[in-house]
C-alpha cells in the first residue's frame, strides 16, 4: 500500500492545521518566559548592584569569578535529558560532587543582597530550562511541518 | 574516573556581560573541568566579535553541554553563527541584559518558527480561500 493511501490530503490539511496551531501556542509560551527570565535577571542585576555599593566596585565583579588558572570543580546545578511522553526533556538536577560554593568567591560575609541575588539566579535557571524544552518542541514542530508540506507536494504534482 | 561518572547531567554554559554571567555563575551554573576548560565566557565591550565566535563555536562542540545562554545583544553579533546551529541539542537560548530588553523579533528559534508563515506557506492551508 503506498502512502497516499494511507493518508488523503485531507488529513493532511488537518494535521498541518492542527501542527500550525500549536506553534503559534509554543511561541507565545516561549516569549511568555522570556520576559520572566528579564523581570528575573533586572532584579538580579538590582541586587548585584547594591551588594557592590555596599561592599565596593571591585568586590562583586568578573575578577572574582575562578578563571582557567582556578583548580577544577563541578557545578552545582546541572541539567539532565529526559524522556517523557515520547518526548526529550531538560530538567534541572543538583549536583554535590566535587562543588564549590560560589558565595565564596565575593568573601565570606556578604550581604543580605547577594544572598537574594543569587536565589533570583536561581529561580530563572527554572524558566531558562523550561523555555529550552519549549524551544526543542518549536524545532521538533517546524521539522514536522516540512515534511508534512513536502509530502503533501507529493500528492498534487 | 569514578568521579566523573558520579557527577550526573549536563552543563548550562553562559556567554554575557559581566552581571549575567556573574549572577548565573553565583547561581551554581560554572564549572572549570579537568582541562581547566571554563563553561562560561564574560564578553566586554573591548572582546573582539572573533573571540566570542570561537567561544561560541566550542561550547557547541563540547559533548557535555546542553544548554548555552547568551545575552541577546551579543546574540547580535554573531548571528550568522547562530542561525547555522540548527540542532536541537546543545540549546540555544537567547536571553536579555539588564541594558538590552528581549526583542522577539530577533530571536533565531522565533524567526525560524515565523518563516512558516509567509503568504506563499500559507496559501498552501487555503489562505487565499479567507482573503478579502
Amino acid at each position: 500500500m503506498t502512502l497516499d493511501k494511507i493518508c488523503s490530503e485531507e488529513t493532511v490539511n488537518d494535521l498541518l492545521d492542527r501542527l500550525t496551531l500549536r506553534q503559534l501556542h509554543l511561541m507565545e509560551e516561549k516569549m511568555c518566559r522570556e520576559l520572566n527570565i528579564e523581570s528575573n535577571i533586572n532584579n538580579g542585576c538590582f541586587n548585584l548592584a547594591k551588594s557592590r555599593y555596599i561592599m565596593g566596585q571591585a568586590a562583586v565583579s568578573k575578577e572574582r569569578l575562578p578563571t582557567e588558572a582556578s583548580s577544577e570543580f563541578s557545578a552545582l546545578t546541572r541539567c539532565e535529558t529526559i524522556e517523557e511522553d515520547g518526548e526529550m526533556k531538560l530538567k534541572i538536577v543538583e549536583n554535590d560532587t566535587n562543588t564549590v560554593n560560589p558565595m565564596h568567591w565575593f568573601g565570606v560575609l556578604v550581604p543580605q543582597n547577594l544572598h537574594k541575588a543569587k536565589n533570583i539566579f536561581q529561580n530563572a535557571l527554572n524558566f531558562i530550562v523550561e523555555c529550552a524544552n519549549i524551544q526543542i518542541q518549536i524545532q521538533e514542530n517546524v521539522k514536522n511541518i516540512d515534511v508534512l508540506k513536502r509530502y503533501k507536494v507529493m500528492l498534487n504534482p | 574516573m569514578a568521579l566523573q561518572a558520579a557527577v550526573k547531567g549536563k552543563l548550562i554554559s553562559v556567554i554575557g556581560d559581566e552581571d549575567t554571567c556573574v549572577g548565573f555563575l553565583l547561581g551554581g551554573i560554572g564549572e572549570i573541568n579537568k582541562n581547566r576548560h571554563p563553561n562560561f565566557m564574560v564578553v566586554d565591550k573591548n572582546t573582539p566579535v572573533s573571540e566570542i565566535e570561537d567561544c561560541f563555536k566550542r561550547f557547541t562542540k563540547r559533548d557535555d553541554i546542553d544548554i548555552i545562554l547568551i545575552n541577546q545583544n551579543i546574540a547580535e553579533l554573531i548571528r550568522h553563527v547562530i542561525d547555522a546551529h540548527v540542532a536541537p541539542v546543545p540549546s540555544v537560548l537567547e536571553i536579555p541584559s539588564k541594558d538590552h530588553p528581549y526583542d522577539a523579533s530577533k530571536d533565531s528559534i522565533l524567526r525560524r518558527a515565523k518563516g512558516m508563515f509567509n503568504p506563499e506557506d500559507l496559501s498552501m492551508f487555503g489562505a487565499e480561500n479567507y482573503s478579502t
